[in-house]
């Protein structure tokens, strides 16, 4: 397989899902191995495309921080500035990825030197109008670099706003399709500007003239605003400039924009609109009847965002740009356009959305609801009555439309129109009576819930529906779920449980009725589902279940053949009637169903639930009945829950037994502070200094022939409680801790247990230990399944624990009485072997950076003090040694030179190099720093 | 005015669902998540993504009658946005487009205050998004509507180069063209004063054509019963191809309308029109039309593009249906009798290049012989679908009428095709048929109204055409379902 064919797999796998993929690696070595790549000469150039894909996409996966992104964009802009000309394609996703980048890690937020030149670069590739220069070829690369720079200006609005004279001077030169770009990226920043001039508290003619006229570097500092800006909404405060300003020049830059929109694409031109729109509605020198011109070819579009731009204008300037009859001949469009033939299923659901938010000019409700305008009267709307030949997004759609339609018509229109309505839904029950698949079924069942949501206090009809709904059920009684799906939803909805009760009841008597050859097993299991919930309505009386229930298990063979399943589903029913208000009119029958299943049904689990409730049935008053079968966090103390998890019903056991979850942390880990003895776990068999000097390397090597030697990092924590935790949560006991890894490079972590956490008590301490395969940083994810006080089960999130590159340092593992001399000489030769090339993955680095004499001396201290080998402060030399588990090494041999401190790296395995640069960066982050590669 | 990401899924049966294509937009994710605070929730995975739209779209768990995430009567599922629940959070407003086994998926930036949810008509993203799926739809299925594997294959892989193009940072600036669409004789922009139009990659070079065919599509609904109203309904649209030199050249095309002919209604038209006639616009199907409507001549005065755009689309209510027709059917024992008669309105022309009468029969065992006579073209059977097939070829009699009778037997015990309409007696007839240079409504652009404005005399190409379009008769001894609550009221 070529190296190619390999990062086609790859690829593709990270895209798929990243956390998947950097399970087996991490973001930096991926990162390091895409931008080698990068710069192979040898690779091709849609090679390179599918490896800038992954930074086109995913910046922050992989640059999680601002001076990773920096760096990764230096990387980027070196390979921009040496892949040829000719590479266009390749030139312009850079440049994307470059932005990304950027954008992405804050770099520009921050305002990054990086930023900076990017934006310097991206601005001298925009000189070349015409292609003046770099010839006809280059153009895509120039109308990238614009829309580079319009994405800056969005996430950092403002930072154009000095530059909108120059800007202007391009888009005039601009002639061929560029100018689109030009003119888009002007208009931004032209809106913006004004906007950052509407919080200023006086404007003077002369500033809100030097907008146009600006001419200088990019404002940095404009963007303490805020990231970006939203749309102007009429919903809040319009911010506006102070009246009086001379907008001369302003108007007629507004009129070329408009006048040239016809050129731009039907997408870019009504995102010029919408910019338009929002300047004039800041300005108020600016008249909205500057719009005039365009109205009449917006109202005749055929585009989908054109008609959106032009609502948009209606919605701002109302009637200062739209007449009465504007408006209703708009709305008319609309309607027309809702149902016209040639256009797309979506876009007429989009308009019929418009419809019901059409911006009118004298709103009677402005709640952002949906709600009919005045004008739209059931003639007008009579186009958009719902069919069965919709397909069902439409037919709800209008069905939800004209419901609403009706409600606001007049008497004789609206009888009619509700009369229709009704007939479609009984047309629709009709078809999923004669067959229907699944899809009419739901949707069927979705246009009753509209109907019902608008009509259901006609009764007439709403008793028809009923008749024809049981009526359906007696021979489709699969319906049972959507029924019983309904009925809670128009419950839960209209909180009126006057209609649901009756389809309960009439559900009930179809039941009842249904000669006993149909009540075959399969069938029984539909029909049980729906006692089990008529049983859990107060007003219905459950005489005539029990009766059936006990009917069917005495003249079947349901006892003999004794299926869980069916048992239980019986046994639910029992479950809700024993919580049923008039139990003691039905007492007897109950008890005898309960004896006759605990006696005669051939499973023992369900006798021994029928025993249990005949048993509280005949021991308990009613209330203390339902009491006990209450379900939820309320029902006080263990004891008492731990009955009704018994109850009959498999989702109640469940729910009953299940382990909550915690909302919020309610633990943490914390780590102690102190350094701690970090050694390796076991110790080795003493290494005689005396031995010869040439061996001791390799019987170092030794030690770790013994399974485990060295490969083991112990962590210190205390277990507290999260700041924020319930009181509920103060005393916590018989804690299980859990780790899952986020990658692979570390062997699972055992569960570790904890008898309480007490929030008054010292927390206690967890030493968790980590057995690297490699040894990168790492995050773990941690939870905890405790008991409370009360005797409830939780389970709970602890934050996150980030494991980083210095937390895995070990020191040399040799015995604590091998001396120095010993140590020093380990050191010597491992390093010998490291810049040797043995193994292969050695390597050696250099790092530099500069610091003064004391601070030198107190970075070794705080950072190297338990893995220096030689400390040689008075020739400025230092040796270092981190052992990292299960058996790399990094070694440091830092020497004070005149004008900066030299940092000599080497380890046996490279991949660690990116992250003893980090390190070493983040350490010597506030002296000036210069790192190398070797 | 961005959107977050972007998606192509596709679930052919058999086969597993997969992610062809897939794009997010960092810079529009980064806004995203300052935006919404608190709420924001973030794209999922590729991973779990084609799982959540099926859920959406009620494509899962085919097995089984009832799932309460995808089949809850209180579901909003009439809007073209909908939400995916991701880990117990919901990521709104995800508009999706669906053509046969592909599922097209966007994410359009919400710009707005997280909560209470805007609507959506008040985010800009939500047409933008609506526009470049159906651009990202024509180009993938072509105006077939379903590519062979290979042409899809091959049209996803220049799907990245496409984006670089039309949304590089997930801003929409431009819609694909309709994959094949771009013409081959173009050169670059001369230069000069005039600014090139952003739709118009070049110039066009070599001899002027315009082309300019006018296609009325026509639907009926026919019942056979005075309780119930017939009803038909025209809609057109012209098609334009202009093969001219210049920028901006102009050109106007005239659709002109007999004398009394009813008003052209709802015309929409393409973004390339530099103006329009108020009075064009006025006449909405919505409206009573009174008679006293503008009836033309309707002049489109425009700069075309390359490539073949559609300049204008219409609708019109024409007083006749171009074929009547009546179909009874008898049930009696196991068998059908069956009358059909079709009648050519004398207006139309009687020169077809086909016209097909399809006769279904749903909800029965396979048909056993078949005993049915026409007085005029073929009769095809086809006993394994249950259907007659009367190929009426190009012509009508003289008469203009042709009738089929007959008894068919449903004596096979195998069940034939269902469909939940077609119960009892409910059965309908549908007809195919195209008549070249015809026009219901009479509308018409003659060779001579077409104008160019350029130095060469171009060549001037017009056709029109009327083809059927769900154009149904229905058994009226049977119960018809309601087609149009328009003309029920």
């Amino acid at each position: 397989m070529t190296i190619a064919d390999l990062w086609d797999q790859r690829i593709p796998a990270f895209l798929l899902s990243p956390s998947q993929f950097l399970a087996t690696t991490t973001s930096e070595s991926f990162l390091a191995e895409l931008i080698h790549e990068l710069r192979n000469d040898k690779a091709n150039d849609q090679l390179k495309i599918l490896l800038v894909s992954v930074l086109l996409e995913h910046p922050t996966i992989l640059c999680p921080s601002t001076s990773v992104g920096e760096e990764t964009a230096l990387e980027l802009l070196s390979v921009y500035s040496h892949t040829p000309q000719k590479s266009i394609s390749l030139k312009c996703n850079i440049m994307l990825a470059i932005t990304n980048v950027i954008i992405c890690t804050s770099c520009l937020a921050t305002h990054t030197k990086m930023a900076e030149d990017w934006l310097d670069l991206l601005f001298q590739t925009i000189q070349d109008t015409n292609d003046y220069r770099c010839g006809l070829s280059q153009q895509p690369l120039r109308a990238t670099a614009c829309d580079c720079l319009r994405e800056m200006e969005t996430c950092s609005p403002g930072l154009l706003s000095q530059k909108l004279e120059a800007l202007y001077l391009l888009k005039q030169q601009e002639t061929t399709v560029l100018h689109q770009s030009y003119c888009m990226l002007y208009t931004l920043g032209l809106k913006n500007a004004i906007r950052i001039l509407t919080n200023q508290k006086d404007v003077t003619d002369l500033e809100f003239k030097s907008i146009l006229g600006g001419n200088e570097g990019f404002a940095w500092k404009s963007n303490q605003l805020g990231l970006t800006f939203l749309p102007i909404n009429m919903m809040v405060q319009v911010p506006r400039l102070p009246p009086g300003l001379d907008c001369k020049e302003l108007k007629s830059v507004m009129s070329s924009l408009l006048e040239e929109s016809y050129l731009l694409t039907p997408t870019s031109q009504s995102a010029l609109l919408r910019e338009l729109v929002e300047v004039v509605a800041m300005v108020p020198g600016l008249s909205p009847t500057l719009f005039k011109s365009q109205l009449l070819r917006l109202f005749g579009t055929a585009e989908v965002e054109l008609m959106h731009a032009t609502l948009f204008m209606k919605e701002t300037f109302t009637d200062s740009l739209f007449t009465a009859e504007d408006e209703n001949f708009l709305l008319k469009r609309l309607v027309s356009t809702a149902q016209h033939p040639l256009l797309r299923i979506p876009e007429k659901l989009f308009y019929m959305d418009c419809i019901l938010h059409f911006p009118e000019n004298r709103p009677i409700s402005s709640s952002g609801e949906e709600s009919l305008p005045v004008l739209v009267t059931p003639r007008l709307a009579a186009s958009l009555l719902p069919t069965v030949f919709n397909d069902s997004a439409t037919m709800l759609c209008r069905l939800n439309l004209l419901c609403l339609v009706y409600l606001e018509a007049d008497e004789g229109e609206e009888d009619k129109g509700i009369d229709y309505l009704f007939d479609h839904i009984m047309a629709l029950l009709k078809i999923v009576d004669g067959d229907g698949s699944r899809e009419v079924v739901v949707t069927s069942f979705r246009a009753v819930y509209i109907f019902l949501m608008h009509f259901s206090g006609m009764e007439e009809l709403s008793e028809k529906l009923i008749d024809k709904l049981c009526d359906m059920y007696s021979r489709q009684c699969r319906l049972a779920p959507n029924l019983i799906g309904l009925v809670d939803r128009i419950q839960e909805c209209l909180g009126d449980h006057v209609w649901s009760v009756k389809l309960l009841r009439g559900l009930q008597k179809c039941i009842m009725e249904m000669p006993p050859l149909q009540l075959t097993i399969h069938n029984l299991s539909w029909h049980l589902k729906v006692l089990k919930r008529v049983a859990k309505e107060g007003q219905i009386t459950q005489r005539n279940t029990i009766y059936l229930l006990l009917n069917v298990l005495i003249n079947s063979n349901l006892c003999e053949r004794g299926k869980w399943q069916v048992g239980n589903a019986v046994l639910a029913v029992c479950r809700n009637l024993l919580e049923h208000p008039s139990i003691d009119q039905v007492f007897i029958e109950l008890a005898d169903l309960l004896q006759y299943i605990s006696v005669h049904y051939d499973d023992t689990d369900i006798k021994d639930h029928a025993r249990f409730y005949y048993s509280l049935l005949t021991n308990l008053s009613w209330e203390k009945l339902t009491g006990v079968l209450a379900k939820g966090p309320d029902g006080g103390r263990a004891k008492e829950r731990s009955y009704s998890a018994t109850m009959a019903e498999s989702e109640g056991i469940a729910s009953n037994l299940t382990v909550r979850k915690t909302e919020r942390h309610v633990l943490r880990l914390v780590k102690v502070q102190e350094k701690s003895l970090q050694s390796s776990s076991e110790s080795s068999e003493s290494l005689e200094a005396t031995e010869e000097t040439k061996k001791l390397l390799e019987v170092y090597q030794e030690q770790f022939q013994v399974p485990g030697f060295g490969s083991e990092v112990t962590l210190r924590y205390n277990l507290t409680h999260a700041n924020e935790a319930d009181t509920l949560f103060n005393r916590v006991f018989t804690i299980c801790l859990h780790f899952e890894l986020k990658d692979l490079n570390y062997a699972k972590v055992s569960d570790i247990h904890v008898p309480c956490v007490f929030r008054d008590r010292k927390p206690p301490e967890v030493n968790v230990k980590l057995r690297p395969f490699q040894p990168y940083p790492t995050t773990l994810c941690v939870s905890a399944i405790f008991t409370t006080q009360d005797g409830r089960s939780w389970h709970s999130q602890l934050p996150d624990v980030s494991v980083s590159f210095p937390e895995i340092f070990l020191p040399l593992p040799l015995p604590l009485n091998a001396s120095r001399a010993c140590k020093e000489e380990v050191f010597d030769r491992i390093w010998e072997a490291a810049a040797s090339g043995s193994p292969d993955k050695s390597a050696i680095s250099l790092f530099c950076f500069k610091t003064g004499d004391e601070s030198l001396a107190d970075l070794i201290k705080t950072h190297f003090q338990g893995y220096l080998i030689t400390d040689e402060k008075s020739k400025g030399s230092w040796k270092v040694l981190f052992f990292l588990p299960p058996m790399c090494h990094v070694l440091l041999m830092i020497t004070q030179a005149e004008d900066a401190v030299q940092v000599s790296i080497a380890s046996d395995n490279w991949e660690l190099l990116p992250f003893v640069n980090s390190y070493l960066q983040n350490i010597t982050d506030h002296c000036s720093t210069t790192g190398t590669d070797g | 005015m961005s959107i977050r990401a972007l998606w192509v899924v596709s679930h052919e049966k058999g086969e597993s669902v997969k992610v062809r294509f897939s794009r997010r937009f960092p810079t529009v994710e980064f806004r995203a998540k300052s935006l919404a605070g608190a709420q924001y929730v973030s794209v999922p995975e590729d991973r779990v993504v084609p799982q959540l739209l099926l859920t959406e779209l009620g494509l899962v768990d085919a097995d089984k009658p009832y799932v309460d995430a995808r089949d809850d009567c209180a579901r909003p599922h009439r809007s073209p946005a909908v939400e995916l629940c991701v880990n117990g959070r919901t990521l709104w407003p995800v508009l999706i487009v669906t053509q046969g086994a592909l599922i097209l998926a966007c994410l359009p930036l919400v710009e707005a205050a997280p909560e209470p949810r805007p609507p959506l008509p008040s985010l800009a993203s939500v047409s933008q998004g609506l526009a470049l799926l159906s651009g990202l739809q024509d180009f993938l299925c072509g105006p077939g509507g379903k590519p062979e594997p290979d042409v899809l294959a091959s049209r996803l892989a220049t799907l990245p180069s496409l984006l670089l193009q039309v949304c590089p940072l997930g801003r929409p600036l431009d819609t694909p063209s309709p994959a094949g669409s771009v013409p081959v004789a173009v050169s670059p922009s001369p230069g000069g004063a005039q600014k090139q139009p952003a739709w118009k990659a070049g110039v066009h070079r070599g001899r002027a054509v315009v082309s300019v065919a006018l296609t009325e599509k026509v639907r009926s609904m026919q019942y056979g019963k005075s309780s119930r109203q017939d009803l038909w309904d025209v809609f057109g649209m012209v098609m334009c191809k202009c093969e001219v030199e210049g920028v901006l050249p102009n050109v106007t095309v005239t659709l002109t309308l007999p004398p009394n002919g009813s008003p052209l209604l709802d015309i929409l038209v393409h973004p390339c029109v530099t103006s329009l006639d108020a009075s064009i616009l006025t006449a909405c199907s919505v409206d009573e039309n009174d008679g006293s409507a503008f009836s033309g001549p309707y002049k489109f005065p425009f700069s075309p593009p390359l490539e073949l755009f559609r300049l204008c689309s219409y609708t019109s209510q024409v007083p006749v249906p171009p074929i009547l027709g009546s179909y009874q059917l008898k049930a009696e024992e196991n068998h059908l009798k069956i009358n059909v008669v079709l009648k050519l309105h004398e207006s139309v022309k009687n020169s077809f290049e086909y016209c097909e009468a399809h006769l279904p029969f749903f909800n029965k065992n396979l048909m056993g012989s078949v005993e049915v006579k026409v007085s005029s073209g073929q009769l095809e059977v086809s006993k394994e679908k249950n259907l007659l097939v009367w190929v009426l070829g190009q012509k009508f009699p003289k008469a203009r009428e042709a009738t089929l009778e007959g008894t068919i037997h449903f004596s096979g015990t195998v069940a034939g095709p269902t469909d939940p309409l077609c119960t009892g007696l409910t059965a309908y007839i549908k007809l195919y048929f195209r008549v070249p240079d015809l026009t219901l409504s009479g509308c018409c652009v003659d060779q001579h109204s077409v104008q160019v404005y350029s130095s060469a005399k171009p060549r001037i190409v017009t056709t029109r055409e009327l083809v059927s379009s769900e154009y149904y008769i229905w058994n009226s001894t049977g119960d018809a379902p309601v087609s149009s609550g328009h003309t029920a009221l």
